[in-house]
């Protein structure tokens, strides 16, 4: 039976390397519990104890330095059973360098087993120390270090929710750790403090006198995580459709640019303007412009509407702009051009020798609605198309009883006041 | 979709892209948030059967490449600073060939730059992605029929050629609204991948002809199956630079350029009688068409190439290009990406360009260019 399980080769180590007993253990484990190895992923980090994988009969991954665990993960929710055994494989070196990888598979109770080989230092590149190499280590090999304290894996594997978190010494009873921590569901942590004769600790008897943590063994009863394919609907059944109720009047493409403050309804008005152009039989586009805030700062939508195909989304020169506040005016007034039309709020002043018609939406309409109540107000004395367009566009939004008040609203301004320069 | 009914909607590139992947085959998105690949999150989250919140974008590709591995299709979305997060994974999904979808919202930067500005600048990035300068295969689609078609063709690159692929849009193509007309959307088909069949020893890097091998998913009871980050043989096991190892790593190469033909895209508009060819991508082709429109009603011959398929660069670019006396490349970036990946720094006077930074390329500007080519000749 173990040769169903580690295949007969010279395991890659150095002669008294920790990592030979823990591949040993970790291969009596799984016969013990009777897995069979196709049953079984190891994902191995890049390091010493990453060069594991041809010894192995089991399915073999192996990765990059410090991602092991994430590899791991994303390999135990695709396989997402029980009955198939996910472990991880990674040194000190890997476990500092995927701290938040380790930390999140243990917060989510993933089913996989992670082991750390603790030998406390980076055995490939020279026996340099790691976030888990102790101070009494770090006395000898790095002193202006010695101050520094090691990660106690264990502790913040169990701290982030880690089913099982155990530490262990080589020398104690690896094998049933081990096996303990295959058999338990959800994330299994099991840290084992090891020699290593090329650059470490290279005594058994001497690993307790040079590592701060002893051993220990920590629960969490957590559900296991586990995630289920769910029925989604495709867009081409939740998308509405747009019927073209309504007859446009517009004959050459209309550029208008929608200027306001962000959180002010500007991007719903342009959005309830194209959708109101297309159910009036034209093509229309919106994008919108603004800053990376949300709620903060301008905010400009550039609406096109065309009897023909729109090939450019942008607006060179806006043909109607739409100004409903000052950080509006701020971010779009630089675009106003000769054959522009300003439309404006009674509160803003128009740039200097500009012509402009105010009227007063933020008062009418309240500070949300002054977009939409303009743009209303616009179709209303312009021959673009019919106002009930807009109406209708208005029914699909989710706040439509507001937005259909809004437009009302509109339709009870008088004439706005025309301000030459 | 039946043509007699009304397919008129009012939506953004992204829900196409959305859409497309899920029906190609796509099974599970895992995204960290970003500006502005958030409409794609937030879609993803809605329409993939299975959905994961990464806690950063090193674990997104990571948990991506797990699910790769188990014969799940998976797919991100992410803009320059996520992916600069993900550059060592992509590496290592390259290597282990994984098939994946990347999708690369770009953005103004440099570094974090302007999150809600659009830009065409990380071409160049994707060509040197993959160290040793492997081709990584890059779509870009220039317009909403493009956002459905070539989101169903990364899928299928990424499965044939057992490859990560990234389909590289803008801010202006996955954020745009506009009206559009559904009906003539190709249907798009469930991908999957190429599974080996054989009974006999599995030797998961062995194929033929310099292709993709055949794949098996980790975990499956019939053969042992090992994938490998580092230089490796057939059999999935480290290997330095040994004859074996070294064939399989020029293989990583071979079948992606083999296959050019296969998946080198791109529109070719020409007319009599013109020398002025306009070659442009992505979110700046809509200027370019509206600027030919302009120049062609005007009675001005210009010819215009959108390209689709950025790389691998399809080799019969080259031939249009020797067509012409005259090339302006326009794009959304300053020094000119894809231009510098055609000819290098030693275009000389006949390749011309309009870049630019901050702002959509308009058709005026790019009008003015061919004005300015037509004086100089």
């Amino acid at each position: 039976m173990p040769d169903r399980i580690v295949i007969k080769k010279k395991v890659p180590f150095c002669p008294g390397c920790g990592h030979t007993v823990v591949t040993n253990a970790l291969a009596e484990a799984l016969q013990r519990l009777n897995v069979d190895p196709l049953d079984v992923v190891v994902v191995s980090d890049i390091g010493c104890c990453g060069m594991v994988d041809g010894v192995l009969a089991y399915h073999t991954v192996h990765g990059l330095h410090g991602r092991s665990t994430a590899l791991a993960l994303g390999i135990a929710l695709g396989l997402d059973t029980p009955d198939k055994k996910v472990i991880a494989i990674q040194g000190d070196g890997g476990a500092t360098i995927g701290l938040q990888h380790l930390l999140e598979a243990a917060r989510q109770n993933v089913d996989m087993t992670l082991i750390v080989h603790n030998n406390m230092v980076y055995g490939m590149t020279g026996g340099q120390i790691s976030g888990l190499t102790s101070q009494a280590f770090k006395a000898e090999r790095m002193p202006e270090s010695r101050a520094i304290p090691p990660f106690d894996v264990c502790a913040l594997a169990h701290h982030a929710g880690a089913a099982l978190s155990t530490r262990a010494f080589i020398g104690d009873k690896v094998a049933d750790l081990l096996e303990e921590a295959v058999r338990v569901p959800g994330f299994a942590l099991v840290e084992i403090v090891e020699m290593c004769p090329a650059h470490g600790v290279d005594k058994v008897r001497d690993l307790h006198a040079m590592t701060a943590h002893e051993a220990a063994t920590f629960t969490n009863a957590r559900p296991t995580l586990r995630i289920r394919p769910r029925p989604t609907a495709s867009f081409f059944d939740t998308l509405p459709r747009i019927t073209q109720r309504f007859e446009a009047t517009l004959q050459r493409p209309l550029a208008v640019v929608i200027a306001g403050s962000a959180g002010e309804g500007v991007q719903g008005a342009g959005d309830v303007l194209a959708y109101a152009g297309a159910a009036s039989g034209l093509q229309t586009t919106k994008k919108g412009a603004f800053p990376v805030t949300v709620g903060s700062g301008f905010s400009v939508a550039e609406v096109i509407l065309s009897r023909n195909p729109i090939h450019y989304t942008g607006i060179e020169s806006p043909d109607v702009m739409i100004v409903v506040s000052e950080d509006g005016l701020g971010a779009a007034k630089h675009r106003i051009g000769p054959g522009t039309a300003l439309l404006m709020d009674a509160s803003l002043t128009p740039p200097p020798g500009k012509e402009a018609v105010l009227a007063d939406f933020r008062k009418t309409a309240g500070k949300k609605g002054a977009a939409l109540a303009a743009v209303a107000y616009w179709l209303g004395t312009h021959d673009v198309m019919p106002l009930a367009g807009l109406e209708a566009a208005a029914t699909h939004h989710k706040h439509a009883d507001k937005l259909l008040a809004t437009i009302e609203s509109a339709g009870r301004l008088v004439n706005g006041v025309l301000q030459h320069p | 979709m039946r043509p007699d009914e009304n397919n008129v909607v009012f939506t953004d590139g992204s829900r196409l892209i959305i859409e497309a992947l899920t029906r190609a085959g796509a099974r599970v998105f895992i995204g960290y948030p970003i500006t502005p690949a958030n409409r794609l999150y937030a879609y993803a989250n809605e329409r993939f059967p299975l959905f994961l919140a990464a806690p950063d974008e090193i674990s997104a590709l990571q948990w991506a490449a797990g699910f790769s591995a188990t014969g799940a299709f998976p797919v991100t979305a992410t803009s320059f600073p996520g992916f600069a997060l993900m550059l060592e994974t992509l590496n290592m999904a390259f290597m282990m060939e994984l098939p994946m979808v990347i999708v690369l919202a770009q953005r103004m930067g440099p570094s974090t730059g302007s999150a809600t500005t659009g830009a065409q600048g990380d071409l160049l990035l994707l060509r040197g992605a993959i160290s040793g300068g492997y081709t990584l295969p890059v779509f870009c689609p220039a317009d909403f029929d493009d956002c459905w078609t070539l989101a169903a063709q990364s899928v299928d690159t990424a499965l044939r050629l057992r490859t990560p692929v990234v389909l590289l849009t803008s801010k202006e193509m996955i954020m745009t609204n506009r009206s559009f007309d559904m009906a003539h959307l190709a249907p798009v088909h469930a991908l999957a991948y190429d599974a080996y069949e054989g009974n006999g020893r599995f030797a998961p890097y062995a194929a033929a002809e310099a292709g993709a091998p055949p794949f098996l998913p980790v975990g499956q009871a019939r053969h042992q199956v090992r994938l490998n980050a580092s230089t490796h043989g057939d059999s999935g096991l480290i290997r330095k630079a040994t004859p074996e190892a070294l064939a399989n790593t020029r293989r990583l190469q071979e079948k992606i350029e083999r296959r050019v033909a296969e998946f080198g895209l791109y529109d070719y508009d020409t007319v009599p009688g013109a020398d002025i060819l306009i070659v442009t991508y992505g979110i700046t082709a809509g200027a370019a068409r509206e600027a030919i429109s302009r120049l062609r009603s005007d009675g001005v011959p210009v010819a215009l190439l959108v390209v689709k398929t950025l790389l691998p660069t399809p080799p019969a670019l080259f031939h249009i290009f020797d067509q012409y006396g005259r090339l302006i490349f326009v794009e959304e970036n300053l020094n000119g990406a894809f231009r510098s990946l055609c000819f290098g720094n030693g275009a000389g006077g006949r390749v011309r360009a309009v870049n630019k930074i901050g702002h959509m390329v308009t058709p005026s500007e790019i009008i003015e260019e061919v004005a300015s080519c037509q004086t100089v000749s």
